[in-house]
Order: C-alpha cells, then sequence, then structure tokens
C-alpha cells in the first residue's frame, strides 16, 4: 500500500499542518495555472501514478515549464506516459500542476521502520533532492529515538549539528519536521519521505515546502482510513482475482494472493508462508498465482476462497496443486472439505475441468481430509494424486511441474493433430 | 552471575534451554478464543500441564484437558490474585494484543520473563510498542504471528501449536535447534531431520512480521550456551537484517558463536513485489532480497551453497540450502566434517510416496507413473479404516428449505435432481430414474431387469392395503388421500427388516475387504470365511424365485462381485431366507458404486428396500383396475418370474390406463413422469415430506407428509390446459392425435381459438372484470420480451420427441396458438408455449382414444393427469427424504417464531 506523488501528499500533509505549495490536478483551467504561476513564472508537471512509483524525475517525466501553454503542452504529453519501475510498465493516469518553488536548499527526510533497530528510524540529510545512496556516509543522519515519546525538536537539531548542517536550516526544519512524527504514527504509516523538501528564502526568512511524498501504510493498521484517500489509489496493482480475494481478508487465516503469471497452468493453494515461498520459487512462470491460506482458515472462507480461485483459474489450468507442510494448527479436513466442495460445485456449474489434482500435505486430521477429497475426485472422475509430508514438498512441486510439461506435450500433440 | 550479554538491548534469555521448561507456569489469553481452545489442551498434556491459568474476557469457567482442567478467568487482575505465573501466551484479536501486553506488564512485571503472541496480522505501530514497553519491563518476547516455542528434550511447548496435535511425533529429543519464519516449516523441517537421524533441541517459530521480537542474534547466543544444540538451522525468508546483524556480530567477535548453521533461504521471485504475500515482513527493500541474503550466509560459510552430490563441500560453519529439502542431507555432511553423530538411525526419507492416487487410465509416461506406497504410522492404520467405510458421512444441520438433492437451476431456471436437470432425465425409464433418486446413480443397462424385478415383485398389494384404498376411494378420497390410507399403514415396514438386515452385514463384508470396484478380482474363499460368521444357514427350502434369481444372475453379462459372491454363497451355504438374501444382494449391487463414492449413507442403502416398495405400492395402488385388469393380475400371482422383469414403467401404464403401451407411448410416458419428479425442494411435496422427517417419523410417514400435502391444485394449470383444450377441440374430429393430418387445420382452429379469446377478453375488461380467464400454458416471466419466445425447456422436450418420431396434434396446435394470438393483437409478441403445457399435450394424448371412446369421463382425466403428478413426484421426494434423513437435525423445520405473524 504505497502512494507516491503529491496528488494525495499535499491532502495527507495538510492534515499535519506541513507547509505544501500549490497543486492543481490535470482538470485546472489555464487561468488556474496562470495564477499558479503568478509568483515565479514556472510550473511543474508531473505525471499522477498510483502505487509506489520513484524515479519519475531520472526518466524525465518532470517537466518544469515556463508558461501555461506549455504547461498544458506537458500535460497532454504526461497524461498516459508510461514508466518502465523495476521489471513493470506502469502507466499514468492524470497529471499535477505544482507550483515551482526556487530553492536555497534541498532537503531529504524519511521516516522508516528499521529491522536493524526494530525501532522508527528517521534519516535526515540538506543534501536532499538526489539519491541519498549517492551521499558520503557524513552527510547524511541515520538515528532513532524512544518509540513510545516520539521524534522531538531536539532530535532534529543533534541531527542536523552533527552532518554540519547550515545553521539558518536548523530553526525551520526543527520547526516543521516533528509534526511528520505525529502524521506518522497516527495514521498507519510504515514508511514516509518527502524529498525534496524545498527551503525558499522569502524576505529573508526560510520558509518550508514538501515537493514530493512517498510513503507506504500498514495494511493491518486501520488508522490510514482515516485520512479518506481513495481506494482506487491502493488498488492499481491489484489484478480483479487479487481484489476479490482481498475481499475476504480477515485476522482469522491468510489470503494473501499474488497474479505471478496470467497465462500459468499450474493453480496452487499454498499453505503457510514457507509453502508459499518455496513453491512460488518451483513453479516459477508455471503458476497462475501464488498464495498463501494458511493460519487455519475456517471452512465458509476457504470456501469462498476456492470459488474465485477455481473461477478465475481452473479453465486454463493443466494442473491443481495443493500444498503445504505438516500444519501445525491447520484442520486439514475442514479446509480440504472446503476446497472440495467448492470444486463439486465448480464442476456442476461448468463440466469437467482437463485437470490433475497434486497435493501435499500433512497435519491435523490429514487422512479424513485426504479420505474426503479422494472420494469427490473419484465421483468427478478427476486424476490424482496424494503424498504425506513424509515426501518432500519441493519434489511434489517439482512432480506436479513434470505433469504439467507432461500434459502440455499432449495437448500441443492434439492440436497438431 | 550471567555474562554480559553482547546487545545493546535487553535479551533475557541465556540458553536455549531456558525457553521452554516444565517450570515455566503459563497463563493463556484469550484461553477459550476459536484457537486456542483446540490447541492449548494438546500444549497442556504435552507439557506436563504448565498452564496455570486462562483469561477470557468477561467469562469464566475452564478449559477441559486430560492433564486436568484450566481455570478460566474474566480479567488478569483476578489471576494474579490466584496464581504465579512467568509466562503468558496470547491469541487475542490483533487490535487487543497490545492492549493486554500492557496489562500484562502493569500486572505481573515483577514475575513476567517471557509473552508468546501467536497473532497474525498485528500493526507494525502496535509490534514496535510491545516491545518498548517489553524491553521496559525486561521481557522477551516471541512473535506476533508465530506458533511459539517447543524443547523435545523438556517435553515442553508454549504458545501455538508446534508438531500440530500430535507433538511427540514431531519433537523427537536431539542435537539441532530450529529457528524458523514459517511456523509450518519449524515442524517440516524438524520431520525432515528425522529422516537423517536428527532429533531437535529447542525450536523456535520466530514469525515473519516486520519486526522480529526473538531474532537470529539472541538465538544465536542462546544456541551458543546450550550444550544439548551441537548446530542450528535457520528458514530464512527475505526482509529485515536479523540475519546480517548476527553474521556480522560473529565475525567482528562481538558475538561468541562456533557451531555450526544450516541456512535455507528461500523467497527470490519476492525481489519485484511491492506488497506482501504470505508473511508480512517478507518484503524486501533493495538490500535484504533473497539474494542478498543468500550472499550473506554464503561469504560466511565461505562456501556455495550445498550440492547433495558433493556433500564434502561444506564448511565447519555450515552450509546455505537451497531448499529445506536438502537440510537432513547438508546436516548430516557438516555434522561428518565437524566429526559428530547423528542423534538416531534415520527415520524414513524424502522421496516421493503416493499414499492416495487414481489416474483414470490416464497413459502416464512412465517417470511420473508412482506406486501408491502404505503410509508411515499410524496414518496407515487410519488410511485402512477410512478405506474400509463406505458411504457417506454429513455433518448434521438445519435443512429447512434447503435440499442436497434438488433445486431450480438459477440460469437455466430448470430443476434439478441430484444435479441432472429433469428435461435430460426424461430419456431414462420410470425404472432408471427411480434407482437414480434413491442413489443418485442410474443403474447399467444390464441391471434394468433386476430393478424392475424388485419393483413389480414388492409393488404386489397385500389386502390390508387393498382393503384401505378401496374404504378411502368409497369415502370420496381423491388419489392422494387413497394412498395415505395404504401408506400409513406401513410404519416402521417390519416385513422387509431381514432384507436391510443382509443389506447390513453384507455392506460390513465388502467393506471390510476394502472393495472399491464391483468388478475387480475378489478372494471368494477369504469372504466365505467372513461370512459364516455373519449368516444362520442350511435353510431346508429353496423357493422357486430364488432358482430364478440365481440362473439370471449366473447368466448376466455383466455380474458384480457382490452377485457373483451371493449367489455362490448361497447355492453351497444355502442362507437362511435366501430370498431375502439375494434381494439384498441385489439391492446392494444397485447402491454399492453411490456408497464407494460416498454420495449416499449406509443407512440410505439399507433402507433402499423401504423406499422402493412405497414407490412401487404407489404406483399400482393409484390404479383403478388392480383386479380387472390382466397383465396386473398376472404380474401379481408371481408366478411368471420372467414378467417380473418386465419395464415398471409399463406396470406405471397400465396401471393408470388399463391397456398396455405401445413403444411411443412408453417414451411419451416416460418422459413425462420425469418431468414431474421435482421443482426444487420450495415446493409444497417436499416440504411435507421434510417437515415430516423433522419430526422424526419412520420414512412411510415421511411419505405420507408428502402426500397430505398434495392435492388437486397441483398441475392445476396443466388440468386448466386439458380442459382448454378439450374445448378448442370439441368440434374436431381426431383420428390419431400422433398424426399429421392435413385434414385438420391446425391454423384456423387456432386463429378461431385467439379472436375468440380476444373478443372475450375485450368484453371482460369492458365489464371491468380484471379477473379474466387466461389461457393456460403460454407465456413465462423469463422467456419473454422478444418477437418470438421459446421456453427451452419445452423446445428441448418437443425436439427430443420429434426426433423419436413422435407427434402431438395439440402440441402443434398450442405453437400455432401463440402465432394467433399475436396475429390478432392479443399478445404484443409471439408467447412462448411453457413447460407445463408439456404435461398437458402429453396426458391428453394418452388418454385421448380412451376419452373418445367414452372409457374415461372428464372427472377421470384431471383424475388421471393428478396421478401422473404423484408418480413422478413420489419418486423425486424420495430422494427428498433421504436427503434430509441423511443431513437434517430434529425439528429443524419450525418456523422461528420471530417469523409467525397473528392476523385478526
Amino acid at each position: 500500500m504505497q502512494i507516491t506523488g503529491m496528488k494525495y501528499g499535499k491532502q495527507i500533509l495538510d492534515t499535519a499542518k506541513f507547509p505544501t505549495p500549490m497543486i492543481l490536478d490535470a482538470d485546472a483551467t489555464l487561468e488556474e495555472v496562470e495564477q499558479l504561476m503568478s509568483k515565479e513564472g514556472k510550473c511543474v508537471v508531473k505525471p499522477v501514478f498510483y502505487g509506489g512509483v520513484g524515479k519519475k524525475g531520472k526518466a524525465g517525466l518532470v517537466k518544469i515549464v515556463d508558461s501555461p501553454i506549455e504547461a498544458m503542452a506537458a500535460k497532454r504529453k504526461l497524461y498516459f506516459a508510461q514508466h518502465l519501475f523495476h521489471d513493470r510498465v506502469i502507466q499514468a493516469n492524470g497529471v499535477t500542476f505544482e507550483e515551482f518553488i526556487p530553492a536555497s536548499y534541498e532537503i531529504y527526510f524519511n521516516l522508516h521502520v528499521s529491522t536493524k533497530t526494530r525501532k522508527v528510524n528517521f534519516t535526515l540529510t540538506h543534501h536532499g533532492g538526489v539519491d541519498i545512496e549517492e551521499l558520503e556516509p557524513g552527510e547524511i543522519y541515520e538515528g532513532t529515538f524512544d518509540p513510545i515519546t516520539g521524534l522531538k525538536t531536539y532530535h532534529i537539531i543533534d541531527a542536523l549539528t552533527e552532518i554540519n548542517a547550515p545553521r539558518e536550516i536548523i530553526s525551520p526544519l526543527a520547526q516543521h519536521l516533528p509534526k511528520l512524527w505525529n502524521l506518522y504514527n497516527d495514521f498507519g504509516f510504515m514508511m514516509l519521505e518527502i524529498n525534496p523538501i524545498r527551503l525558499k528564502n522569502e524576505k529573508g526568512k526560510l520558509i518550508t515546502y514538501a515537493c514530493d511524498f512517498k510513503a507506504q501504510f500498514d495494511r493491518d493498521n486501520h488508522q490510514w482510513q482515516r485520512l479518506n484517500l481513495p481506494m482506487e489509489i491502493f488498488q492499481t496493482d491489484m489484478s480483479q482475482f487479487e481484489e476479490e480475494i482481498n475481499q475476504l481478508r480477515t485476522y482469522r487465516g491468510q489470503s494473501d494472493v499474488v497474479v505471478i503469471n496470467p497465462y500459468g497452468t499450474v493453480t496452487a493453494f499454498m499453505f503457510g508462508g514457507g509453502a508459499n515461498s518455496a513453491a512460488t520459487e518451483t513453479l516459477g512462470k508455471k503458476a497462475t498465482i501464488s498464495s498463501d491460506f494458511g493460519g487455519n482458515p475456517p471452512y465458509d472462507k476457504m470456501y469462498e476462497i476456492a470459488k474465485i480461485v477455481y473461477k478465475h483459474w481452473l479453465k486454463q489450468s493443466n494442473v491443481l496443486l495443493i500444498i503445504g507442510g505438516k500444519a501445525n494448527n491447520t484442520d486439514i479436513f475442514v479446509t480440504f472439505k472446503a476446497m472440495f466442495d467448492a470444486l463439486k460445485e465448480y464442476v456442476a456449474q461448468n463440466g469437467k475441468p482437463n485437470i490433475y489434482v497434486v497435493v501435499g500435505r500433512g497435519g491435523p486430521n490429514l487422512i479424513r481430509g485426504m479420505g474426503y477429497a479422494r472420494d469427490i475426485l473419484d465421483s468427478l472422475s478427476i486424476s490424482y494424486k496424494f503424498f504425506g509430508y513424509d515426501s518432500s514438498m519441493v519434489e511434489v512441486v517439482q512432480y506436479a511441474k513434470d505433469i504439467d510439461d507432461w500434459m502440455d506435450e499432449i495437448k500441443n500433440q492434439t492440436v497438431k493433430a | 552471575m550471567q555474562p554480559e550479554k553482547p546487545f545493546n538491548y535487553f535479551v533475557g534469555i541465556n540458553s536455549l534451554d531456558e525457553i521452554a521448561t516444565k517450570d515455566s507456569k503459563v497463563v493463556v489469553m484469550n484461553i477459550l478464543g476459536n484457537e486456542s481452545r483446540n490447541v492449548t489442551p494438546v500444549s497442556h498434556e504435552y507439557s506436563g500441564g504448565n498452564i496455570v491459568a486462562g483469561v477470557q474476557y468477561g467469562r469464566k469457567g475452564k478449559l477441559e484437558t486430560k492433564a486436568g482442567d484450566i481455570p478460566v478467568y474474566s480479567r488478569l487482575a483476578e489471576v494474579v490474585k490466584n496464581h504465579y505465573f512467568d509466562t503468558s501466551v496470547i491469541y487475542l484479536p490483533p487490535d487487543a494484543v497490545f492492549h493486554a501486553v500492557t496489562e500484562l506488564c502493569h500486572y505481573n512485571s515483577e514475575n513476567l520473563k517471557k509473552i508468546i503472541i501467536i497473532t497474525e496480522k498485528l500493526s507494525v505501530k502496535d509490534q514496535r510498542l510491545i516491545r518498548a514497553i517489553a524491553q521496559a519491563n525486561e521481557i522477551d518476547v516471541f512473535g506476533a504471528n508465530c506458533l511459539g516455542v517447543a524443547d523435545s528434550w523438556n517435553h515442553v511447548r508454549i504458545g501455538g501449536a508446534l508438531g500440530g496435535d500430535r507433538p511427540e511425533e514431531t519433537l523427537l529429543k536431539g542435537s539441532i535447534a530450529i529457528h524458523s519464519n514459517s511456523g509450518n516449516f519449524s515442524t517440516t523441517i524438524a520431520e525432515y531431520l528425522k529422516t537423517a537421524g536428527f532429533g531437535t533441541s529447542t525450536i523456535i517459530s520466530s514469525g515473519k512480521d516486520v519486526i522480529i521480537q526473538f531474532a537470529v542474534p539472541e538465538f544465536l547466543y542462546a544456541a551458543q550456551n546450550d550444550e544439548r544444540t551441537k548446530a542450528v538451522t535457520l528458514y530464512v525468508e527475505p526482509g529485515g537484517y536479523y540475519e546480517q546483524q548476527a553474521l556480522e556480530m560473529i565475525e567482528s567477535g562481538k558475538l561468541k558463536f562456533d557451531k555450526p548453521i544450516i541456512a535455507c533461504v528461500t523467497g527470490r521471485w519476492k525481489s519485484n513485489l511491492t506488497r506482501a504475500c504470505g508473511h508480512a515482513g517478507a518484503l524486501a527493500g533493495e538490500g535484504d532480497d533473497a539474494l542478498a541474503k543468500e550472499k550473506w550466509f554464503d561469504d560466511y560459510f565461505g562456501v556455495p551453497v550445498f550440492n547433495p552430490d558433493e556433500p564434502e563441500k561444506v564448511s565447519t560453519k555450515g552450509v546455505r540450502v537451497a531448499s529445506i529439502q536438502h537440510i537432513p542431507l547438508a546436516v548430516k555432511a557438516v555434522f561428518d566434517k565437524i566429526g559428530e553423530k547423528p542423534d538416531f538411525e534415520p527415520v524414513g526419507n524424502l522421496g516421493l510416496k503416493p499414499w492416495f492416487s487414481n489416474d483414470f487410465n490416464l497413459n502416464l509416461p512412465l517417470t511420473l507413473q508412482i506406486p501408491v506406497v502404505e503410509a508411515l504410522p499410524p496414518y496407515n492404520k487410519e488410511i485402512e479404516a477410512i478405506n474400509k467405510q463406505v458411504g457417506a458421512t454429513y455433518l448434521r444441520e438445519n435443512m429447512r428449505n434447503k435440499s442436497g438433492a434438488s433445486r431450480i437451476n438459477r440460469s437455466t431456471f430448470v430443476a434439478e435432481l441430484h444435479g441432472m436437470p429433469i428435461i435430460e432425465l426424461i430419456e431414462f425409464p420410470y425404472e432408471s430414474n427411480i434407482l437414480f433418486s434413491l442413489t443418485k446413480m442410474h443403474p447399467e443397462k444390464e441391471k434394468l431387469k433386476f430393478v424392475n424385478f424388485i419393483l413389480n415383485y414388492f409393488a404386489k398389494p397385500d389386502e390390508q392395503e387393498i382393503h384401505a384404498i378401496q374404504t378411502a376411494k368409497q369415502n370420496g378420497a381423491i388419489p392422494n388421500e387413497a394412498l395415505i390410507a395404504a401408506i400409513s399403514l406401513k410404519g416402521s415396514m417390519n416385513e422387509l427388516s431381514v432384507i436391510q438386515d443382509y443389506t447390513g452385514k453384507l455392506i460390513t463384508l465388502f467393506s471390510e475387504i476394502q472393495l472399491r470396484d464391483l468388478y475387480s478380482e475378489i478372494d471368494y474363499d477369504q469372504l466365505e470365511a467372513a461370512a459364516n460368521n455373519m449368516f444362520d444357514t442350511k435353510d431346508k427350502e429353496k423357493p422357486e424365485v430364488v432358482n430364478f434369481l440365481t440362473s439370471e444372475i449366473e447368466a448376466c453379462f455383466k455380474k458384480s462381485n457382490i452377485l457373483d459372491f451371493a449367489v455362490r454363497y448361497n447355492s453351497k451355504n444355502k442362507v437362511k431366507n435366501q430370498t431375502a438374501f439375494l434381494f439384498a444382494a441385489i439391492l446392494l449391487d444397485f447402491s454399492y458404486k453411490s456408497l464407494v463414492l460416498k454420495k449416499i449413507t449406509k443407512q440410505t442403502a439399507i433402507e433402499l428396500i423401504e423406499y422402493i416398495t412405497i414407490i412401487a405400492k404407489s404406483a399400482v395402488l393409484s390404479s383403478n383396475y388392480l383386479f380387472s385388469n390382466s397383465y396386473l393380475k398376472k404380474l401379481f400371482e408371481q408366478k411368471d418370474f420372467a414378467l417380473l422383469q418386465s419395464s415398471f414403467t409399463k406396470t406405471a401404464y397400465v396401471a393408470l390406463f388399463n391397456e398396455e403401451p405401445n413403444e411411443d407411448a412408453l417414451v411419451e410416458f416416460k418422459a413425462l413422469l420425469a418431468l414431474t419428479l421435482t421443482n426444487g425442494p420450495g415446493t409444497l411435496s417436499a416440504k411435507g415430506a421434510k417437515e415430516s422427517v423433522s419430526a422424526r417419523n419412520h420414512i412411510s410417514t415421511a411419505f405420507v407428509g408428502y402426500l397430505s400435502n398434495t392435492g388437486l391444485a397441483h398441475g392445476g394449470s396443466g388440468y386448466e390446459a386439458i380442459e382448454f383444450l378439450l374445448d378448442s377441440f370439441k368440434d374436431v374430429k381426431i383420428k390419431d392425435p400422433n398424426l399429421t393430418n392435413d385434414k385438420i387445420n391446425l391454423k384456423e382452429i387456432s386463429k378461431k381459438v385467439a379472436v375468440d379469446y380476444l373478443e372475450y377478453k375485450n368484453n371482460a375488461k369492458l365489464k371491468g372484470e380484471l379477473n379474466y380467464k387466461r389461457i393456460p400454458c403460454i407465456n413465462h416471466p423469463v422467456f419473454k420480451g422478444k418477437r418470438v419466445n421459446i421456453d427451452p425447456r419445452e423446445d428441448f422436450i418437443r425436439k427430443y420427441l420429434i426426433s423419436h418420431g413422435i407427434n402431438n396434434l395439440f402440441w402443434d396446435f398450442y405453437h400455432e396458438l401463440v402465432h394467433s394470438l399475436y396475429e390478432v393483437g392479443v399478445s404484443p409478441n409471439v408467447y412462448c408455449v411453457n413447460i407445463d403445457a408439456v404435461i398437458a399435450v402429453i396426458s391428453l394424448k394418452l388418454m385421448w382414444n380412451s376419452y373418445k371412446a367414452g372409457k374415461l369421463s372428464e372427472s377421470d382425466l384431471q383424475n388421471i393427469g393428478f396421478i401422473i403428478f404423484l408418480l413422478g413426484r413420489t419418486v423425486g421426494v424420495s430422494a427428498e427424504i433421504i436427503d434430509h434423513r441423511s443431513r437434517g437435525t430434529d425439528m429443524d423445520c419450525r418456523t422461528p417464531q420471530s417469523e409467525t405473524k397473528f392476523i385478526s
């Protein structure tokens, strides 16, 4: 759950009364843009990407323009701009017109949970506006503070002093940066980053402006909902399938899914974070999805999950794989009954899928669960092999892959014939 | 004096052997919650009763365990007054966990040493606050999102379900300590280690949230100080710098650790994810993804990832493995390197060992053909036991307004019985659909003669039944009421108990040998020996019917091993009451596959003969020609056994129409009966049966319940349609309604009917009569709105019959009529002819000749139409009775008081 950019960043920062430049939406009129440019004669046009998308500046997707007409031209160019981020091509969904802030100083500030300190750390430098990885160690401050009392003014002053920051920037930053801790602590953030904070000299005083924004929220902390952000900004990197499963997310039982390959041919119910990691890695691109349904999901939840999985993936699959280690608390009978009842329902409505079922599992009520699954598959005439936990989980996944290869081969031969 | 620890934060544990001990006194928060209720008793019993109390906010009581009851308090303040405890386990929902930690620290900071948090989906904020408060109070925390800790030497587990419901199976005493980000892998790795002869000392399920409270540095420190531990196994996922910190501390000398580490890092694929899938904390940044972690370990070990083919390439510091399946071999290799021996002889192996398999004649390549192997104990015994179980077992539930037998398909609007649309069931003869309704499977064609034999045999009415039905009819009873009189005499149907007893024994006999395929080879001698303990033998008489059935079975082309055994065994031993024995075998032959496939319960298979008897008797007792029809008389004499093998569809037809059907009539008749089988569980007829079952009545009384919930209102539109058709054709001479008669101009007739109807309708409207008569069996609330509308169900059946060369003048008329109604302006478009018309036109056609010959009055037509409905529905309702008896609960059909209304 990440967001970047000032479109929503400004809304969030306004909550903490942290100063921001004027920001206009893509539907701003020429006159409004003209007014936005009235102070400095410039305007920054940025594409809006949903989700956590960085390095737009480096990709040349940020335009600084000198007239409203140029701003509108930049809008047309950037409105549906595409950006390669990691291995994904992401498309923009609008632009923002942002007031240009000429800066004497650019500050980088970040609050994040550190696994090194197991606390919230803050990172601060007055050499902002660049990738902080490019800075020398002495130019950047990383420290922590008491998690109960939080980030205080003196932490900022001490940090800036330590990295030899110019004295004139200490006071305005010490005044404003602790507000970000309140925001961070009260609204479910995992990470909050402003890069750059521009310090503009206005009549001899340095005025603070947050000019870009990046955040990651903790989906298990519902406090972020108080920000009233539109849900769609978090759903852009979710497929329809992922969204449907996500509706079932409760604290009882996992229901995490990610689409691995929309054209995959092995659909796997994975139980447990370990199985999720091991099986997804072994299946590679053959997997339609990666999933974790461990944590002893109740029958109703598992049944609904299975229905959604079958609806989206069964038709294209060669192999339905159920994989997990020796469960500690997941009731195998309950989960198997749910999955195979849903399969029976699927077959009643859609006819028999051309699949082979491979199971590798252990845990409470194992044989009762396997027996139930066997009876249903026998009645549906669907082929299967069930392995206990004494067969290597990875070997079982490999066996599913081999079955998949063979079924692909048969299909290809049929097509050729 | 404890040695100074190398951490700048609090760590209370010095050695792994302190983590889970017999001396730990535990309090469980939310002890009666869903998960704890099942897991805590196992932990308590395994650990020798170390849980002193539980808290369930707002409730008091106890949690029963085999190691003694655990007292449950409504708040922690009461626990501290009564019990000493140093460890707490938290099972609360995520939002309550931080509050509970605060509460624990508030009331028991003096004694509390450890908190184990099982709950998943804790917010990161709560995790860091928990850490802060626990650090301040010098408490070690394990989790959240973990399965707790276990000690195989101390025989103690605290927290979650490490080792599942059989911890003693997994937690074997040994020399390996495990720290795993995956709860499941904590147990799975322990299981895998057994295959190389290694047991465990302490197992820690660390959880894999962003903040790991008891992480690798602390674990290695405690492992170093644990004399029992000779090596450690780490299961590591992406995200977090805990492992790097630990390795750097070792290399810098800050942390003394000289035992081997076998580390498994997974999750390379997660590097492109932007949100967690699986463990919340397994989402890496750029420096702590799986690849980075692999490198940390490889650099530390100084050797590449473990290759099982080159086990010598490990270091004394340990080795990284690519997958958990390599852990046992890697541990063994490292032990060889450091000159240590495994803890015990290896147990099993990790090769592929299918416990269940069915390839359904798939031509799998040899490499994929892995034979089923016997599962390891105790699972082998469990498999043996379930293989002996035949028949479905259902969880009982409220079945009011629910059915596992019938439904109306929401997309096709066709009623379905056991998943089959009734329009597809029209292709099966009545007798076949009877068996389908009872066993959820149609009998094999070769077995139909036995089905018919049994139906015809048990259809024979006895004197009491005849007397009851005659008396009822004399008193003006309509067909269902007359049937009630006869069937309500049946009670528990004691006369069938011998057959039922034999059926039950035969089920036991064949399930004991785990018979799944009716045509597989069986060991006759073994079965005979078992049967000798079950059946009384040496019957003196051998009834003729036994001779007949024996020869028929022997001649049967598809002789199942059940029938084969029954005939051989009876011929040799002469079972007491041979007829009942052979009937039982035949009945079991009908139902055994359904039992194996868990489609029906064992009880249903035993009671099959009761349903068959009532259905068969209902079909003939409705007849007005019981004593006058020669075919029925001969049938009931039960001397011509070959005649008993005649189609029961024919028997029902003769009983109804007092004449033998031709082939076309049989096809139409069976279709008619199939169409009335069911209209879903919401019908009055089904509800009558279900409510009677719900009151725990005998099967026969459930049929009475159904019959008393039917009446002339049933098939009302069908009868109105017959009336309408008779009126429309009153001036028309029809020789044979099956022939396309050129002399009859259906278009002209339909035009006249449409014009007359338009006039009638307009007059009625002029008079302000809004409730004027509608033409029955046309139009449908769903199949409407197009220029020409078709009810696909009606269309399917019409085409089916036409494909059999069967025409129907009345049906054709209906199709002409809907066009005429449109043409004269009665309807805005061409209405469909709906499914009710099918029943009317086929019924009328079948009765036409008798009606025209004066053998049947209009009142007879109505009665026959109603009986046709009863013939079909009796069969469909049998399925509802079975379903409700198998799955429902007593009194589940009551209407809750809140749904009832008083109308003044």
